[in-house]
């Protein structure tokens, strides 16, 4: 898997830059009889999992096709209400693909500007003085690095733990985004990045390592 | 006035710009001034062929100053006379000293014999610019062609009759 996003954050906190590499959300297909062993709800235009475990279906997972046809907005194709296809015993078994969902684009603003603040926090609560701040996050599954400039702006990686030197990867980063994002003369500061030279250029390089 | 000239010191101006005698520019460097050179561009114009002609009159400028330069640095003073054979040393040399490297093609028309295209696949000056979307059909490199127009109006090749020297410019993809 490797690198499974990058972000960059401007020196004032927003997230002005967002790439996440695709296929790396896990999605499963299971038929189902009744009764489904799940509990759903519908929690913002989604079809949620809320309780209950099966097929390596967890807890957060949505529900991306019905039988074959995806769900968009709660609904099948045909206008029907997933939930009440689902609630009607007639209809099973029913084969059903769920997926975990990336976040939304604006709880990701939201949840990098969080970091942004707990990344101060942490170069303020350190013992030694004009230390840096989190250089790297660890969890089971993930490792959440953070590389920020002379100038404010940070590059924040999450890769799986068995990728290798993520530091030299997020120093070419800077790299990239000083050649077609810094020269880009369409290209205001501290703005989000729209330019297409760095996404190829970003994908293609992470698609080497 | 010798003396005047030991006593001195040496200032950053006096220096040449690259000390190392290669007549070599960091490409980054002159990205950036690129980049300034359209946004200054890009802010006092209304429409984008105001934009291509602004840039355009540029580099007519930057062209008339290589005409000397070329002609300093050329080992032969032999000065091409004919269209096509001028038209060959702009291809090979005048790009080789602009961009380290010759331009991809030069051809004649099929219509017209009057007709040349120099074709330049990737340009350098357009290598960290991604245009917008609503403004793609921008082409910085009518930096280039005005380049090549300052060139050939400082060589004595404008044509006296009513057929304009017209420079177009394409992007290839």
């Amino acid at each position: 898997m490797g690198i499974i996003s990058v972000y960059i954050v401007s020196k004032a906190g927003g997230l002005i830059f967002s790439h996440d590499q695709p296929n790396t959300s896990a999605e499963v297909e299971a038929t189902f009889n009744c009764p489904l062993g799940l509990v759903l709800e519908e929690v913002d235009r989604q079809v949620v999992v809320k309780y209950g475990e099966k097929h390596g279906i967890q807890v957060g997972y949505s529900l991306v096709a019905l039988n074959g046809q995806p769900v968009a907005n709660r609904c099948i194709p045909d206008g029907t209400s997933a939930m009440t296809v689902l609630t009607n015993p007639e209809n099973y078994p029913v084969s059903l693909k769920f997926a975990r969902l990336r976040v939304s684009i604006n709880e990701r603003i939201m949840l990098l500007s969080m970091f942004h603040s707990i990344y101060a926090i942490s170069v303020k609560l350190s013992p030694a003085k004009h230390s840096s701040g989190i250089q790297c996050l660890e969890a089971d599954s993930f490792k959440f690095y953070c590389f920020q400039t002379i100038t404010g702006v940070k590059f924040i990686v999450v890769a799986d733990n068995k990728q290798q030197k993520v530091e030299d990867l997020l120093k070419r980063i800077y790299e990239l985004y000083a050649d077609f994002v810094l020269k880009n003369p369409f290209y205001s500061l501290d703005m989000p990045i729209r330019c297409e030279h760095f996404s190829t250029n970003l994908t293609r390089f992470i698609e080497e390592n | 006035m010798t003396t005047r000239g030991k006593r001195a010191a040496e200032t950053l101006y006096d220096k040449p710009l690259s000390s190392k005698g290669k007549l070599e520019v960091n490409l980054s460097t002159y990205a950036f001034l690129f980049s300034e050179i359209v946004q200054y561009s890009h802010g006092r114009v209304t429409s984008l062929s105001q934009l291509h002609e602004k840039l355009s009159d540029l580099g007519k400028h930057a062209g008339f100053r290589m005409i000397d330069v070329l002609c300093l640095r050329e080992k032969t003073p032999k000065r091409e006379t004919r269209l096509v054979n001028h038209l060959l040393y702009i291809q090979k040399t005048l790009w080789k000293t602009l961009f380290y490297k010759e331009a991809d093609r030069l051809e004649q028309a099929t219509a017209s014999e009057s007709t040349f295209y120099l074709f330049e696949d990737d340009p350098v000056v357009n290598r960290f610019i991604s245009v917008p979307k609503d403004q793609s059909s921008l082409n910085c490199a009518a930096f280039v062609a005005g380049i090549i127009e300052g060139f050939l109006n400082g060589t004595q090749f404008v044509s006296y009759s009513q057929h304009q020297l017209q420079i177009t410019y394409w992007s290839f993809p």
